[in-house]
């Protein structure tokens, strides 16, 4: 795959820069250990708003803490929302989904009318609106995002499992006495969720697109600790004096949503080319 | 399908939906800070019992919630959306017929731009796949599409009104002009009606910049839709049928490919359209321009659940009757819904 397209390539290095960025702040959180150039919250480690240099890479804020270690340790904010939300809305479309296919009839009517109902409101407001309710946080936007993100999965879950229905194997299985619990466990879920991967790969990008949304209208992280939205938001008041402050953490966003964007395209053109 | 029948389904569709947010929203407000009265004073409730109890009474806050329910619904259905405390206890129905109309005036040039922008380029980079321009154009998009509306905002806020100076760094009018009078409540339109031209290019200079913004963040939906239809289509049979009857290429391409790959473009603009919505949120807050997004920006920062909560139903309504158009304009488009 990685041969055949450099934008798949150039995607998989961000998202994997990323993945693993994330990863390496957490554990260095859980040991005590510091792998930031500077302490992220400590103010005045550098003259505030200095800008990008060689003792600071990316420059100093209002509060002369250093950006580039605020932006390496808000990594795992938006690595965990957007591996979560997708990963629940895939479990919880896969079982929905194939349920509705596998009962037919009144069952499946209810459940896809529903989805639709759900799939149609406007995601970032009502996140927004349940987020507000549940108070601040991050893992709060993760329970609102989580509320309103499974219904794609679920459409998605429930085409390929009529497609798999009809085949041979499935017909085997309902024929040796296999319940339909057991057939949907053994083999239909293993055979959707390829196709529910690779949406899931596209789809964390918008995750983190959203959540961002969310986390600079503030309703992520509480001061002082570094979120990259929240920090757009907080430094737009000094976009004459100190440019970089702002545009750098939006970019990084920016980044990250091209990354798995890229990646996801690839592995969607590997597979459709197979 | 009959297309009659067709609109009607989506008619009802679009119904319960609403009903969706409404019931949400409905539910949020009664778990707001513990109390409903929350909901519809604010955090003031707490302050003045009296108000509260009033409030309860006058909006059955303390009976059955069934009757609850049916007492929201029907002050929503009112206008009654209750008391913003962020806006001196303005009611946020009054404060919603304010703003909205600066958001709209924002998403119909967004929406203008982005339609615009998004088959220009979509059609440019199916003529030339996998040319240098292809390239630039999909990369182009990928990074509009890609990048959050306050960042995109932000960048052009910087580049085109601090560095060149050429367009204003927010508001949405020259405030030393007198406003028009109010007649339809768009005031670029009630502007244009009375012939206010001052005013009028104020506010287009004014709203340039932040409809730019939001268009490049949606136009990329609509150019890689476009796109790869086009070359879909392009390879199909009734396509090659056209070229063997000796049409020339430009025909081909623009009375029979374009015409079906736009049945697509439709089919996504609600998508489009959502994000172009809440989109304003964000650049309205960046450019200061006094629509609902930035009230909405403001209430949460003060807690102000009644024009939260406004804002969100307001919202939704906006989208749900956005995509009813787009559902209807692809009932004309498509000729297997047109003909049924």
């Amino acid at each position: 795959m990685f041969r055949r397209s450099k934008e798949a390539l150039i995607g998989g290095i961000i998202a994997l820069g990323i993945l693993l960025m994330a990863a390496v702040v957490t554990v260095a959180g859980i040991l005590g250990v510091r792998i930031t150039p500077y302490d992220p919250i400590q103010q005045d480690v550098g003259p505030p708003l200095a800008p990008p240099s060689l003792l600071h890479l990316m420059g100093t804020d209002n509060l002369g803490r250093d950006l580039l270690s605020r932006i390496i340790v808000a990594t795992p904010n938006d690595v965990a929302v957007s591996l979560a939300v997708v990963g629940v809305a895939l479990a919880v479309g896969a079982v929905i989904g194939s349920v509705a296919a596998f009962q037919g009839g009144l069952l499946d009517e209810a459940l896809m009318r529903f989805t639709d109902v759900v799939f149609a409101l406007p995601a970032l407001v009502l996140a927004m609106a349940i987020g507000v309710t549940l108070g601040p946080g991050v893992t709060n936007m993760m329970i609102a995002l989580m509320i309103i993100w499974w219904p794609p999965y679920t459409r998605l879950a429930r085409g390929e499992a009529l497609r798999v229905a009809h085949q041979n194997y499935i017909e085997a299985a309902r024929l040796s006495g296999m319940g339909t619990a057991r057939i949907l466990f053994k083999h239909v879920f293993r055979s959707i969720l390829v196709t529910l991967l690779v949406y899931a790969t596209l789809d964390i990008g918008t995750v983190i697109l959203v959540y961002s949304g969310l986390s600079y209208l503030g309703l992520s992280v509480k001061p002082p600790q570094p979120d990259w939205g929240e920090m757009v938001s907080s430094y737009q008041d000094y976009l004459i004096v100190a440019p970089w402050l702002p545009v750098i953490p939006g970019f990084i966003i920016a980044l990250g949503v091209i990354g798995f964007s890229l990646l996801g395209d690839g592995i969607r053109d590997a597979l459709e080319a197979r | 399908m009959n297309p009659f029948r067709y609109i009607l389904r989506r008619l009802l569709f679009g119904i319960l939906v609403l009903v969706a947010v409404v019931t949400v929203t409905f539910v949020l407000s009664r778990s707001l800070g513990g109390n409903t009265v929350v909901a519809w004073l604010g955090k003031s409730a707490s302050i003045h019992p009296e108000l509260a109890a009033l409030y309860a009474k006058e909006y059955h806050l303390n009976d059955p919630i069934p009757v609850q329910y049916y007492y929201y619904v029907l002050n929503l259905l009112h206008g009654n959306l209750g008391f913003s405390p962020s806006r001196g206890f303005q009611p946020v129905a009054e404060v919603i017929s304010i703003t909205l109309p600066f958001t709209l005036q924002i998403a119909f040039f967004a929406f203008v731009i982005s339609v615009v922008l998004g088959i220009v380029l979509g059609v440019l980079s199916a003529q030339y796949q996998h040319k240098p321009l292809d390239t630039c154009i999909r990369a182009f998009y990928l990074g509009g599409y890609s990048s959050p509306p306050f960042f995109v905002a932000l960048i052009l806020l910087i580049v085109f009104a601090f560095w060149f100076r050429l367009l204003p760094t927010g508001g949405a009018f020259d405030l030393s002009l007198t406003p028009p009078t109010v007649i339809t409540g768009i005031p670029m339109v009630d502007a244009a009606i009375e012939g206010n031209w001052p005013y009028l290019l104020s506010s287009l200079d004014h709203v340039i910049l932040p409809s730019i913004a939001l268009a490049l963040v949606t136009f990329g939906v609509l150019t890689r839709v476009l796109r790869s239809s086009l070359l879909d289509v392009m390879h199909s049979n009734y396509i090659r049928t056209a070229r063997a009857k000796g049409l020339d290429e430009n025909s081909v391409f623009f009375k029979h490919a374009l015409r079906n790959a736009m049945i697509s473009v439709v089919t996504i603009s609600s998508l489009m359209v959502t994000w172009l919505i809440t989109g304003t949120i964000f650049v309205e807050n960046i450019f200061g321009y006094p629509g609902m997004g930035q009230y909405l920006v403001i209430a949460l920062a003060a807690e102000d659940y009644p024009g939260i909560l406004g804002v969100t139903i307001v919202f939704a309504v906006v989208i749900v009757i956005t995509n009813l158009i787009a559902d209807i304009l692809y009932a004309v488009v498509d000729p297997q819904v047109r003909l049924g």
